[in-house]
């Protein structure tokens, strides 16, 4: 137990130093005086200024949030489903947040949809959250009649099929500069949340997030089975529906807010369990928190490296960068 | 930091059903009250100058131009919309002092320095005397105007990367005085951004017109912001008095030859509709086009098939994205089918390109549609302009 606080320590200082790291690098070159100026009291520059505090802070806090609400996600659906391979998009809520953004993206050129205009921004966040949730109340009706969780599994996975079904062909139908529109939503952004959009996306992942650490004790009687869990006295369809909704929720939220972003949901989880070599949600949960907040702070820095003057997808840089560290821990126990 | 903080100490409760309910009720509440703070706002402007009169614009439909004692307006309308409800109202001043009306966008005037995010208006820019202002482009590579290529390698202008998705930081730290960026349908995360930071964005639609003067017409719009109001004016004329005189020449009521355009893109064939761009300039050019009475402004999707039947009997084919007749056969058998192939009357847009992509039949020819009209009449009937030689299309060796 001692060993494992000062790991958390540790992880913590880690998850400082990356988010510094990310607040102290971008595209622009601005030096280390200016960025340090500009965080407190203000550089003197309005320009510096503005990069700093309005375009990389809420950035670095988008990571973090997304980061972690992700990978929280992965984890209840790998204990829900008792499958390594599940991950915040197997239940389609991706699919349906993408669905949304498709139809808004791809019809509003050719459709007369006057609502957007009238939503500012907001625009694809709304149909992302339709979309999301649309899937989630399909998901929810079928968790209330079957009983077995795979079965649940297998059909969110058809959900979502059938939704990147509509999209392509809405894509088959759009001209192309939609079309470029919607693929450029596809790729994620991080620097897409603004201020004034901070406080919802925070507020949501944070209250998934809590459910989540609240729901420590069902999600552990579910990792040895459902029957054992019904003999510890857990209404396990109770249970479910939560455990689907917060994930649904916060994978809705993060995507409607960032695009797709793939791979660190279901690499966190299995991260966490191999750094401190256990299954228990009191320490995999909160480990899996912070290894996803710094995975992604890691791969925003990655994504902004100064290759060429394009910020690269950070959907991509999270599977480029998870998929070694999923090899390396699976090469090293040789299982999941 | 706070937040995990929060976490953990609220990881000590214990498992609470009702509780997770009303947390997210809670938040779905917060989430669609957020969602009616958008921040467009309609134009319901009490005007606070004093009108003088209106520029004069014959054709484009997609902005007009007030002046008034204080300031100069600008407005661009939504083609998005039946009723063409403002899009973006601008109120050009001299000095930030003046007091525009609360839903305008105050930008001082004349510019010193813009980026610019679309290729349409190196040219419009060029013609005004204004290219040396611009100081950031997007997509340098694809870019056809060799004086700005030239200051790109010079490091006099910054590439700004992808045109949809454009580096915000170097944006904001190039800080050019306005933005001139493409609008799609719907808003974009970085005009959003942009505007946020103060910085105007001046909305390209120029690409919604359906017919080539009215999008060659948007050279006023940019010149109203570095006041150059009476450049555009004569420039314009010169324009429409060209292309009006191709046209005339162009003129054949009886015996218009057919004609196809386009290329197969991803199993996809895209074709004009009736109301496009492109349907107008077969119609001024005196060619017969399949869809020339089909009501829609964008693309029309067709497969290999529908285009043997419908385009088979075709005199001449436009747009062609091949090189040589060899090149087109090899890609697909099918090509040589079409009439156009058989008698070699087939034109690519490939007459002025850089090799990394560049093509200024993208970039320079909205500002001259009485060279592209003057393209294809020389390429359907070549007896009607014997001096003239192609400016942006070439036949296929």
């Amino acid at each position: 137990m001692k060993k494992n606080s000062t790991i958390f320590a540790l992880l913590i200082i880690l998850l400082g130093v990356t988010f510094i790291c990310d607040i102290f690098t971008g595209n622009a070159t601005i030096s280390f005086k200016e960025v340090w100026a500009a965080l407190f009291g203000g550089s003197g520059n309005v320009i510096i200024d503005e990069i700093i505090l309005n375009y990389r802070l809420p950035k670095a806090l988008t990571a973090i949030i997304s980061g972690s609400a992700l990978s929280v996600a992965g984890l209840l659906m790998q204990t829900l489903f008792r499958n390594p391979l599940a991950g915040p998009d197997v239940l389609g809520v991706s699919a349906g947040a993408g669905l949304g953004v498709a139809l808004l993206t791809l019809l509003s050129g050719t459709v007369l949809l006057p609502i957007i205009y009238s939503l500012g921004g907001m625009g694809q966040i709304i149909a992302a959250v339709t979309g999301a949730s649309l899937v989630l109340i399909l998901i929810l009706g079928v968790s209330a009649r079957i009983k077995d969780s795979i079965t649940i599994l297998v059909l969110g996975m058809i959900f979502g099929y059938v939704a990147s079904a509509l999209v392509t062909i809405l894509q088959s139908f759009a001209d192309p500069d939609s079309l470029k529109v919607f693929v450029t939503w596809t790729f994620g952004n991080l620097g897409d949340v603004t201020w004034d959009k901070m406080p919802i996306l925070s507020i949501l992942v944070l209250a998934g997030i809590t459910s989540a650490l609240l729901l420590q004790k069902a999600l552990n009687s579910l990792l040895l089975g459902e029957n054992y869990a019904v003999s510890t006295g857990l209404n396990t369809k109770r249970a479910r529906i939560l455990i689907i909704s917060i994930s649904a929720i916060i994978t809705g939220t993060v995507t409607a807010f960032t695009g797709p972003i793939a791979f660190v949901g279901v690499v966190i989880p299995h991260f966490a369990r191999a750094f401190f070599r256990t299954v228990n949600h009191k320490t995999v949960l909160p480990a899996t928190i912070l290894l996803g907040s710094i995975l992604m702070l890691v791969c925003d820095i990655v994504s902004q490296l100064p290759v060429s003057n394009r910020t690269l997808p950070i959907n991509a840089v999270s599977a480029m960068f998870g998929a070694p560290m999923i090899i390396w821990i699976v090469l090293k126990r040789k299982k999941l | 930091m706070q937040s995990q903080k929060r976490n953990k100490r609220k990881m000590k409760f214990k498992v609470n059903n009702s509780t997770c309910f009303s947390i997210f009720y809670v938040c779905l509440v917060i989430i669609f009250n957020g969602c009616n703070t958008g921040n467009y706002q309609k134009n319901t402007s009490i005007e606070k100058g004093k009108y003088l009169f209106s520029e004069d614009i014959r054709y484009a439909q997609g902005f007009k131009i007030d002046y008034y004692e204080e300031y100069t307006r600008v407005i661009i309308n939504n083609p998005w919309q039946e009723n063409r409800e403002i899009y973006r109202a601008y109120y050009l001043v001299k000095t930030d002092s003046i007091e525009i009306p609360e839903e305008g966008i105050k930008v001082k005037v004349p510019l010193t320095s813009i980026s610019v995010n679309t290729f349409s208006y190196f040219e419009f820019l060029s013609l005004l005397g204004e290219l040396d202002k611009v100081t950031g482009v997007t997509d340098g590579s694809r870019i056809y105007n060799p004086e700005i290529l030239n200051k790109i390698s010079e490091g006099q202008i910054i590439d700004l990367g992808d045109p949809f998705n454009p580096n915000i930081e170097k944006t904001i730290a190039l800080s050019p005085q306005a933005v001139i960026n493409s609008a799609y349908a719907q808003l974009d995360n970085y005009s959003l951004r942009l505007t946020q930071a103060g910085f105007p964005i001046i909305y390209s639609l120029e690409w919604m017109e359906n017919n080539p003067l009215a999008r060659a017409e948007w050279i006023k719009m940019i010149a109203a912001f570095f006041e150059k109001g009476a450049l555009a004016d004569t420039l314009f004329n010169n324009i429409e008095e060209r292309y009006l005189a191709v046209r005339e020449i162009a003129y054949e009521p009886d015996t218009r030859k057919k004609v196809m355009t386009g290329d197969i893109f991803q199993g996809t064939w895209y074709v004009p509709g009736g109301d496009s761009f492109n349907a107008a300039l077969f119609r001024d050019a005196a060619l017969k086009y399949i869809y020339e009475n089909n009501n829609m402004s964008g693309s029309i999707g067709l497969d290999i098939e529908s285009i043997l039947t419908q385009f088979g009997e075709s005199d001449i084919w436009f747009g062609c994205e091949a090189d040589r007749y060899s090149d087109l056969a090899a890609k697909d058998s099918k090509y040589m089918l079409l009439k156009p192939y058989k008698e070699k009357q087939i034109f690519n847009n490939h007459n002025r390109t850089t090799k990394t992509g560049g093509n200024d039949y993208f970039e320079s020819s909205i500002a001259h549609p009485d060279l592209i009209l003057s393209d294809i009449v020389k390429a359907a009937y070549p007896e009607k302009l014997h001096n003239y030689s192609f400016t942006y299309i070439r036949p296929l060796n």
